[in-house]
């Protein structure tokens, strides 16, 4: 007897390396719960094969991505297809989250500063996101898209608890409400999808056909506005931002850095899986996206102008960023899907290298006599002159961001994300990211400059004393990945394309 | 050998920042200048043979190292090789104050790499990349480097500085991302032989219009020129030189080379605005010499006026026109170099440059820096025999006899404006002339001009002199590539 559907384990590899790695850790965790780093070898290792395993699908051609899970003939839609800016996505996002783990190894961190439930829930709990976001990327029909894409989010929720103090739990509650608010508008959106086009797929001739429908037309458009607005939560868009920065301020850096980065791979993949059966313009959705994401670069940038605390102003940015990383999406243009997930992998390098040196800079130990607020602009003073490495790091990354050279990734991704904008003539859009593209660079150089000072005014100097080697392995992954694609982008770019 | 000299100095600065971290001013200086010879050779070699690099670098944007010399680029190059080699020189016996003197070389060699890459550039695309090099460098010689006495008129001219040539420079990106999309091609020299054919009037009009908005701030031209005057008054000398005497050219470079070749159909519209903002410029430019009470503030507005010069020059549509702007170019850049030179000099040695301040005459306590003040002043009010007179002159005439297409009595207007700013730069030359240079006090004593400073000063005389008395090769070297460009006319 044939079984229903086909199945291909290395296809799968990407989200199912990283699952068996969580369940590995568990079984580690009860039969030797000592041996916390072999936990953190055996979750790295994980992720390093399913980042691994996702690298064919990007050099597959786009007309023939990476397929399994197929049903039986006739109908042969299959519930897994990855195609190279799919394969792309689950490559950043494995490899954000390796770094991630870097940052967290255990030992590394004060005991203070430790997560409740021990290092192998952490790892657990990273690993299941992951395997998450790496399955949104891919999921093909709405009931593995939705049940991923929730993977990817609720263990974040309790590694933002984890940390057990009150801002915390502050940060997990808005984290939670606004997971649970952002679901209700996905499922919504998806019991409509259903509606409109009669299947659970995500396939491009049904949509076609609801769209030429004039009665089941507008019940698909309020079908994928709810889906945007239920992913604009998680990708932290205006006006679904407000948890943000509380929750990245509240976890630890390492899970902020989580958050930034692999979280927001899942958001974009996701959408990216609704919108591309949807590539056939659309006026009230594109409209939408160009409102949207003018509202997060301009909320995100203004913002991030006045905050003092680095890792929120890490958060407003990435609300700013998250703007970019749509904007090419407003444009029903060929290049938009290229674009945003391109934009979105620099974004991530670059992000991940700041968080790093952040969390180098807030937990190394200290120095006597030095327990000052960490988390401050100023406990940056003069850092390039003092830790020339972390301090080039973080400028590399700020520059990154803000899309000057020698960060040229960042500057060649804003080219990248711009281009679709331009070509669909969306010449209002255009402008707003203009005047934001300026007041980028005055948020990233407002935290530049303060690391170019002279060192014998500021603490820092004190401050780090001795970097953990885990998390100089982070750093060194991080930066290293953003100096080699500034000099050779195609090594990014050419992944989603 | 465009490789190498792009390499060379991009290569030394990097090593500048890591691994030369520890050692000391004077073999930093020593590593740079050799790097900025070897740079100026291997340019040299470059002007001469001619050759060509063409390879992909970001295919998923059609971006490709593509890179090239020809007779427009030529003069510019030279200059910012003779320039880099200049201000390392003019800093040999200065240590920079305010951070390492490593992070100073280094950000004076990414400068000269981002300013040759930019002449260089034959893609549209690598040309914005090659053209926002420059920004963080140049920041950085601001904010750290820059006048000691005020940090916060530092953060506020670095700041000014770079937003407002982003917020150029990424207006120039949007007009080339739609000339790309709408040509199909990023490569300069098709664009350019294409002239703009297949592309819709109304199109080309508004991709003329983003491209000259965006390098207008570069230039500057009137009314977006408020970053130049604090950045000019803060940089360091070799600050100033280089952002007067090259950044700016990449500015009027860009103008030539992308609106003006690309989209002329579109550039005829626009230029008749352009011309009149120029004329304000020189205008403006010379009225706020007159009034201004800081010397190197008033060298940067003069900057601007000059610069108005090179705009009518451009929106002329002539074959003069365009001659006399590249002239004027690199007329300026020699001139402005020397007056930078000069009177940051004056600036270290009087501890400020207020006018208003009593001080002994230059002429009397430090005759050779007066006798280089004296010549750059009178180069910069266009004295006949010095370089500044035939880039003027030639503008003048451009816009009054312009191309057929420009209407003829709106550009004879600007020349007569154009030609009162040459009053008014007479005026304004002799004010400082007759304050800094003329009298009879003595005290306080100040330092002649030796070693290295008086060098430079002396090599960029020089060529003052030489560009004035003999204007031929330099007009000869562009007019092939201009006649390519404009295609007949006067």
């Amino acid at each position: 007897m044939n079984s229903l559907v086909t199945i291909d384990w290395l296809a799968l590899g990407p989200v199912l390396a990283p699952a068996a790695g969580a369940v590995l850790v568990l079984v580690l965790d009860a039969l030797a719960p000592r041996l916390a780093r072999l936990h953190f070898v055996v979750a790295l290792l994980a992720l390093l094969a399913g980042a691994a395993l996702s690298v064919p699908g990007t050099v597959q051609p786009a007309d023939r991505p990476v397929r399994t899970l197929c049903l039986p003939a006739p109908e042969g839609a299959c519930l897994y297809e990855a195609g190279p800016a799919a394969s792309a996505l689950q490559l950043v996002a494995l490899v954000a989250a390796a770094v991630v783990l870097l940052l967290a190894w255990p030992g590394a961190a004060p005991e203070t500063l430790r997560l409740r439930g021990g290092p192998a829930v952490e790892a657990c709990l990273i690993l299941t996101a992951s395997a998450g976001a790496a399955g949104v990327a891919a999921a093909h029909d709405l009931g593995s898209w939705l049940v991923c894409l929730e993977l990817a989010t609720l263990p974040v929720i309790a590694l933002v608890a984890l940390r057990g103090t009150a801002a915390a739990g502050r940060g997990a509650l808005a984290l939670l409400t606004t997971s649970l608010v952002s679901f209700a508008m996905v499922v919504l959106g998806a019991a409509l999808w259903v509606l409109a086009t009669g299947q659970a797929v995500f396939a491009g001739g049904a949509v076609a056909s609801a769209l030429a429908d004039a009665q089941r037309r507008p019940v698909l458009v309020l079908s994928v506005l709810l889906l945007l607005a239920g992913l604009g939560f998680k990708l932290s868009l205006v006006p679904f931002h407000a948890w943000t920065p509380q929750a990245y301020a509240g976890g630890s850096e390492p899970v902020a850095a989580f958050l930034a980065a692999t979280s927001k791979v899942a958001a974009l993949a996701a959408l990216l899986v609704v919108l591309g059966p949807l590539v056939a313009a659309q006026g009230p959705v594109l409209v939408a996206i160009g409102i949207v994401a003018a509202l997060s670069m301009t909320v995100g940038n203004v913002l991030a102008l006045v905050q003092d605390d680095p890792v929120r102003l890490l958060a407003w940015s990435t609300v700013a960023q998250a703007g970019w990383v749509v904007l090419p999406l407003s444009a029903a243009s060929a290049l938009s899907v290229a674009a945003s997930s391109g934009y979105l992998a620099a974004y991530v390098l670059a992000t991940l290298t700041a968080f790093a040196v952040v969390h180098v800079v807030s937990t190394a130990p200290a120095a006597r006599g030095v327990g000052a607020d960490r988390r401050t602009l100023a406990a940056y003073t003069g850092l390039l002159r003092s830790h020339p490495l972390l301090g080039g790091a973080l400028g590399l990354a700020l520059l990154s961001l803000a899309g000057l050279p020698p960060g040229i990734i960042g500057l060649v991704a804003k080219v990248l994300a711009l281009r679709p904008v331009v070509d669909a003539g969306q010449w209002t859009l255009a402008a707003v990211a203009l005047v934001n593209a300026v007041v980028g660079v005055a948020v990233y150089l407002r935290w530049f400059a303060v690391t170019l000072r002279d060192p014998d005014r500021g603490p820092t100097a004190a401050v780090v004393r001795r970097v953990p080697r885990s998390a100089v392995a982070g750093l060194a992954v991080a930066t290293l990945l953003l100096a080699a694609t500034s000099l050779m982008p195609q090594l990014l770019l050419g992944l989603v394309d | 050998m465009i490789l190498v000299s792009l390499v060379l100095p991009a290569a030394v600065a990097v090593w500048l920042l890591s691994a030369g971290r520890v050692v000391s001013h004077k073999w930093d200086n020593r590593i740079t200048v050799t790097a900025t010879v070897l740079t100026l050779a291997a340019v040299i070699v470059a002007v001469i043979t001619r050759p060509e690099v063409d390879r992909p670098w970001v295919p998923a944007l059609g971006l490709r190292w593509h890179l090239a010399v020809d007779g427009i680029s030529a003069p510019l190059l030279l200059l910012t090789a003779i320039l880099g080699v200049g201000v390392v020189v003019h800093s040999m016996d200065r240590q920079p104050s305010g951070g390492t003197p490593g992070a100073f070389h280094a950000c004076l060699l990414l400068v000269e790499f981002g300013a040759l890459a930019t002449f260089y550039a034959r893609d549209a695309v690598l040309f914005f990349v090659a053209f926002e090099v420059v920004l963080v460098p140049m920041w950085v010689l601001i904010s750290r480097f820059g006048d000691p006495h005020d940090r916060r008129q530092r953060a506020d001219a670095a700041g000014r500085f770079v937003l407002y040539t982003v917020f150029g420079s990424t207006l120039m990106l949007l007009g080339i991302l739609a000339l790309v999309v709408k040509a199909g091609t990023a490569d300069l020299d098709v664009l350019a032989r294409a002239a703009g054919h297949g592309i819709p009037v109304g199109t080309q009009v508004l991709i003329a219009a983003l491209l000259v908005a965006g390098l207008a701030v570069k230039v500057p031209v009137f009314p977006l020129h408020t970053w130049l005057p604090p950045a000019h008054t803060t940089a360091p000398t070799a600050g100033s030189v280089l952002l007067a005497a090259v950044l700016l050219k990449m500015g009027t470079y860009g103008l030539v080379r992308l609106p003006l070749a690309t989209v002329p159909d579109g550039f005829q519209r626009v230029a008749p605005y352009l011309a009149v903002l120029g004329a304000v410029s020189i205008i403006w430019g010379g009225l706020a010499c007159l009034a201004e009470r800081d010397l190197k503030r008033l060298i940067a507005y003069s900057s601007v006026a000059h610069m108005g010069f090179v705009v009518i020059g451009i929106a002329s549509g002539t074959q003069t026109g365009l001659q006399a702007a590249l002239f004027a170019n690199v007329a300026h850049g020699v001139i402005s170099a020397l007056l930078f030179v000069v009177v940051g000099g004056l600036k270290d040695r009087w501890g400020g440059t207020d006018l208003r301040t009593a001080r002994a005459a230059v002429r009397e306590v430090a005759p050779r820096l007066g006798f280089a003040l004296v010549v750059g002043l009178a180069a910069s009010l266009g004295l006949p025999g010095l370089a500044g007179f035939w880039g003027e002159f030639l503008a003048v005439y451009a816009a009054w006899s312009p191309a057929d297409d420009r209407p003829l009595a709106l550009f004879r207007t600007i020349a007569v404006v154009a030609a009162l700013g040459t009053v008014l730069a007479a005026a304004y030359a002799l004010r400082v002339a007759r304050v800094v240079w003329a009298g009879e006090r003595r005290e306080p004593l100040i330092e002649d001009s030796r070693d290295s400073e008086w060098d430079v000063a002396s090599v960029l005389v020089l060529a003052t002199l030489v560009l004035g008395v003999l204007p031929g090769p330099l007009l000869a070297l562009t007019s092939g590539s201009v006649a390519a460009l404009v295609g007949g006319g006067p």
